[in-house]
């Protein structure tokens, strides 16, 4: 038995693999590089490489496939050569897309932490010179995977969602790119939860006297999040905590938000996910106050649009102060008559946030602009 | 999620369990009965080695692609 796992993050096919004490070899496809459109499958490979069975019933693997001895491809040729996995020169200029492709997919896999802005010029090299669904997903996984790494970007997320968008609109039954968007997106696109299975693995594993497999990035409240039919509009019981726009306004010198929403594009009537992802300024060693009241979000939606969640806290710590990165999520529906086109969402977050520690603390204001497109 | 009742009935009974996938208007990747499977280099999800489908050359090997979400 050998699996391959169509995964981003690998270390949550590791977590998955210590909870089910899986201990046959699993390959992790972080870029599809099998080219498989759907999951599961089951391929029954012989001793000399060749596919003998897709998807083969269980009732007769054994008499069709196990019991069987096969004979060698009649031309060794037609046995592959064993890969060696290696990070090569860069291909010349004028190279081809699928030379830029290869050479990114080598430098993510191969190249460690710090070729991970290579991967992402090679993957955009090759996207520039081919319109192919499978180089804009690749590139979508290499801005997610430097998104979740130490050399972040800012709009790395919000790439590698457009790349997806892109990738899909290409190649709609290409199941595995839809469900790279599903998982951050919207419920009432979802198939089902993504990750709900990892606080019921980390207990299992404790249970039995272990530690869990630690996570690089824990799931977000996208990942968590069950499917719904119908969008749950709410009405706040809140009002608008600055509907004046006093609060003075802090343009990212304390707390700098990344925003996008999950998918960037959607048709009338069909909703999307709001992310807004917030981190002190490190620069200014800025760090968040915890002493007075919850950090709050007010989203604005447009006429004729629909919000699940318009007044939003975040919980404080119990510590006085703390630098760590709060996010918030809520979904936003556009009218059925919506006209195509670009969408301003106005939210702002309000939030008390010091300079250093020691240091000047203040309340603040963040205006953020939600970008949407309405495509019809 | 995908992975869920195949794997867990992969172990409960060996091998004997196979995905039947979604139905599928065109096959499900690039590999087809009678030729050789692709053989490229991913990283073992144990401990970020890389490893191919020829290493197991030799053997029969049943492949199972599934996803952990």
């Amino acid at each position: 038995m050998v699996g391959i796992v169509q995964e981003q993050h690998p270390d949550r096919a590791r977590l998955f693999m210590q909870w089910k004490q899986m201990d046959w070899p699993i390959l992790v496809d972080s870029l599809n590089l099998l080219g498989v459109s759907v999951v599961p499958i089951t391929v029954a490979i012989d001793e000399h490489g060749v596919v003998r069975a897709i998807n083969p019933r269980k009732e007769t693997i054994e008499r069709d496939f196990l019991s069987k001895t096969y004979e060698p491809p009649a031309s060794s040729a037609a046995i592959p050569v064993e890969p060696r996995p290696a990070v090569g020169r860069p291909p010349g200029r004028r190279a081809p897309a699928g030379a830029w492709r290869k050479y990114g997919e080598d430098l993510l896999l191969w190249g460690g932490g710090t070729a991970i802005d290579k991967a992402v010029d090679a993957f955009e090299r090759a996207a520039r010179g081919a319109a192919d669904g499978a180089i804009a997903f690749r590139l979508g996984v290499a801005h997610r995977a430097r998104y979740d790494s130490p050399r972040r970007r800012p709009g790395d997320f919000r790439r590698a969602v457009e790349r997806w968008e892109q990738a899909l609109a290409l190649d709609p039954n290409q199941y595995i790119w839809r469900r790279r968007i599903q998982q951050y997106g919207p419920r009432l696109d979802k198939p089902y939860p993504f990750y709900d299975w990892i606080p019921e693995a980390r207990a299992a594993i404790v249970a039995r006297g272990a530690s869990p497999v630690t996570l690089a990035v824990e799931p977000g409240g996208a990942e968590f999040a069950r499917p719904v039919k119908t969008f749950e509009a709410r009405t706040p019981t809140n009002d608008e905590p600055d509907p004046k726009g006093r609060i003075r306004r802090d343009r990212g010198q304390f707390i700098e938000i990344e925003a996008l929403t999950v998918p960037v594009g959607i048709a009338p009537g069909t909703a999307t996910r709001a992310h807004l992802v917030m981190r002190p300024n490190v620069a200014k060693k800025a760090h968040w106050n915890n002493e007075a009241e919850d950090l709050v979000v007010w989203v604005k939606p447009p006429e004729g649009w629909q919000v699940d969640a318009q007044y939003i806290t975040v919980a404080r710590p119990k510590e006085v102060v703390s630098q760590e990165t709060r996010r918030v999520e809520f979904e936003l529906r556009s009218p059925a008559d919506a006209p195509a086109g670009r969408v301003i969402i106005p939210v702002y977050a309000l939030y008390y946030v010091c300079e250093d520690v020691d240091g000047t603390c203040v309340y603040r204001r963040q205006d953020v602009a939600l970008d949407v497109h309405v495509r019809r | 999620m995908y992975l869920f009742p195949a794997a867990a009935a992969m172990l409960a009974a060996g091998v004997a369990v196979m995905g039947s996938g979604q139905p599928a208007a065109r096959p499900p990747g690039p590999f087809e009965v009678g030729r050789p499977f692709p053989l490229f280099a991913l990283p073992d999800a144990a401990n970020g080695k890389a490893r191919s489908i020829a290493e197991f050359r030799g053997r029969k090997i049943i492949l199972h692609v599934f996803a952990s979400w």
